[in-house]
């Protein structure tokens, strides 16, 4: 796993995306930068509980996570916490997952 | 000239398809349902128009119209999930009303399986292939539980509130004979069902069926002897309204509601029932408010009086929920076609009583976190 999550950023205007964009629809720029957001909030936790297909699914926790640079992000969360707490970020096959700060998945 | 649906038609709805139930056979028997039903000859059609998202591939709409022994001059091929259907009716009234056919058909329907379903909504696009499902089975449900769960806060509704329309749609569907479950359904029942995603419960999901819905569309003056053609009065659609940078609380039809309603010279007052796509709960009371038909945004009172106690008649024929829903786009279709066979009174023992006006939605597609298509139309008995 990959310390924070990469984002797409707008050159021009400076606005972060995840997932990618080709055009800024703020500005209409094709220019973006590579860029790591590595701390967020959660908002809503959800557990998958039935799986089509499977009797016993592995529990999974997905989060949605407002990360410090204000884009709204699903995650796997690796952690037992709460909405509303903290979290670090790190990306995994492209993926965001969310840790307790200070911990690693 | 003007353009009406004047037939619907039907496949069965089946929960587990087998060998040799493909989604050909399931379109082929909905086709041969509505030109039945609206007294065409399969030679008089000059336009098609399919969705099929998970399972007509890799047929494509050309490949559907010779396998159909069809010939036509206007054609269509629709990818975009629940809001297809809605969106195929509007290119089809403009193109009988500009002239470039005059018979069209327009069908919808899925054969995947539930396996083949749940496989095809993990890569149901790059993003949810790339970031999503790296995650685990994430899949819709994941996604619609964390908004059901963010609609519970933001508009202080209970678990309960959404057992109101799985329970009133049920209701209904104990009068619809094609749909998959009909025994009533309690809130005892509700509560008590297992979490699939929390919150979402066995019954805020949608039961995967196979199966295929066809509606025709020509001149009024075609619609079979003794009954009501209908008319579209109005159709409006929005695709990427917020580049998934929004909260997914509203939908689309947040940014055409205004307009939608006085194009078409009616209030949402004036209609006399409901087809909203709801793929869950949580997006039928959300498109309901964005549609401006519940009072004060006051999501659980509507869900308790006017869907719970039917004192408004929303998703008649028992929704995707108790119905069914054939993989997504035809989702879209059966309410439309519901709502022309309450418009006709033609819909038994779940008839509206003088039902003149319908509103009938899509929604789906879903990008990132939410859907990002949807689209709305108004029908009219003529």
């Amino acid at each position: 796993m990959e310390k924070g999550l990469g984002i797409w950023r707008c050159v021009q205007c400076g606005t972060g995306f995840f997932p990618e964009r080709f055009l800024c629809p703020e500005c209409r720029s094709a220019e973006f930068s590579r860029d790591r957001v590595h701390q967020g909030v959660i908002e809503e936790i959800t557990t998958i509980r039935h799986v089509i297909g499977q009797n016993e699914p592995k529990l999974v926790k997905v989060a949605s996570v407002r990360t410090s640079d204000g884009q709204l992000v699903l995650a796997g969360l690796r952690s037992d916490l709460d909405e509303g707490h903290a979290v670090d970020l790190f990306e995994e096959s492209r993926a965001a997952f969310a840790v307790k700060p200070g911990t690693s998945p | 000239m003007v353009a009406s649906i004047i037939g619907v038609g039907q496949s069965a709805y089946v929960r587990h398809p087998q060998q040799g139930q493909t989604v050909h056979v399931f379109i082929r028997d909905a086709v041969v349902a509505a030109l039945k039903d609206a007294g065409i000859d399969a030679g008089e059609v000059d336009g098609f128009a399919v969705t099929s998202h998970f399972s007509l591939r890799p047929d494509k709409a050309t490949d559907l119209v010779w396998r159909l022994g069809l010939s036509v001059n206007w054609l269509l091929e629709d990818t975009n999930g629940g809001a297809a259907a809605v969106n195929m009716l509007g290119h089809a009234v403009r193109g009988i009303e500009s002239g470039a056919a005059s018979v069209i058909l327009v069908v919808a329907g899925d054969a995947t399986g539930l396996a083949g379903f749940a496989k095809s909504s993990l890569e149901s696009s790059t993003a949810t292939r790339d970031h999503v499902t790296p995650i685990g089975p994430v899949g819709a449900n994941g996604r619609y539980a964390l908004l059901t769960a963010r609609q519970m806060k933001a508009y202080g509704l209970a678990k309960r509130d959404y057992g109101h329309v799985a329970i009133a749609q049920r209701q209904w569907a104990a009068g619809n004979p094609l749909a998959a479950y009909r025994t009533p359904l309690t809130m005892e029942e509700y509560l008590a069902a297992p979490m699939v995603a929390d919150p979402l419960c066995r019954y805020d999901c949608v039961p995967v069926v196979a199966g295929a819905q066809a509606i025709v569309l020509a001149h009024p003056d075609r619609v079979p002897r003794g009954r009501a053609p209908v008319r579209v009065r109005n159709v409006r659609q929005c695709f990427n309204y917020d580049h998934q940078a929004g909260d997914g609380l509203h939908t689309g039809i947040s940014t055409f509601a205004d307009r939608f309603w006085s194009e078409a010279g009616v209030s949402p007052g004036d209609v006399d029932l409901a087809s909203i796509y709801d793929d869950y709960p949580a997006m039928v009371l959300a498109q309901l408010d964005d549609l401006g038909l519940i009072p004060d945004h006051d999501l659980a009172r509507y869900a308790s009086r006017e869907i719970g106690e039917r004192r408004f008649p929303v998703n008649t024929w028992g929704g995707l929920l108790s119905a069914g829903q054939p993989g997504g786009p035809a989702g879209g279709l059966n309410g439309i076609s519901e709502a022309v066979l309450q418009l006709q009174h033609r819909a038994g023992d779940r008839q509206v009583s003088d039902a003149e006006l319908a509103v009938v939605t899509g929604y789906g597609l879903t990008m990132y976190r939410y859907g990002g298509a949807a689209g709305a139309a108004i029908l009219e008995r003529m």
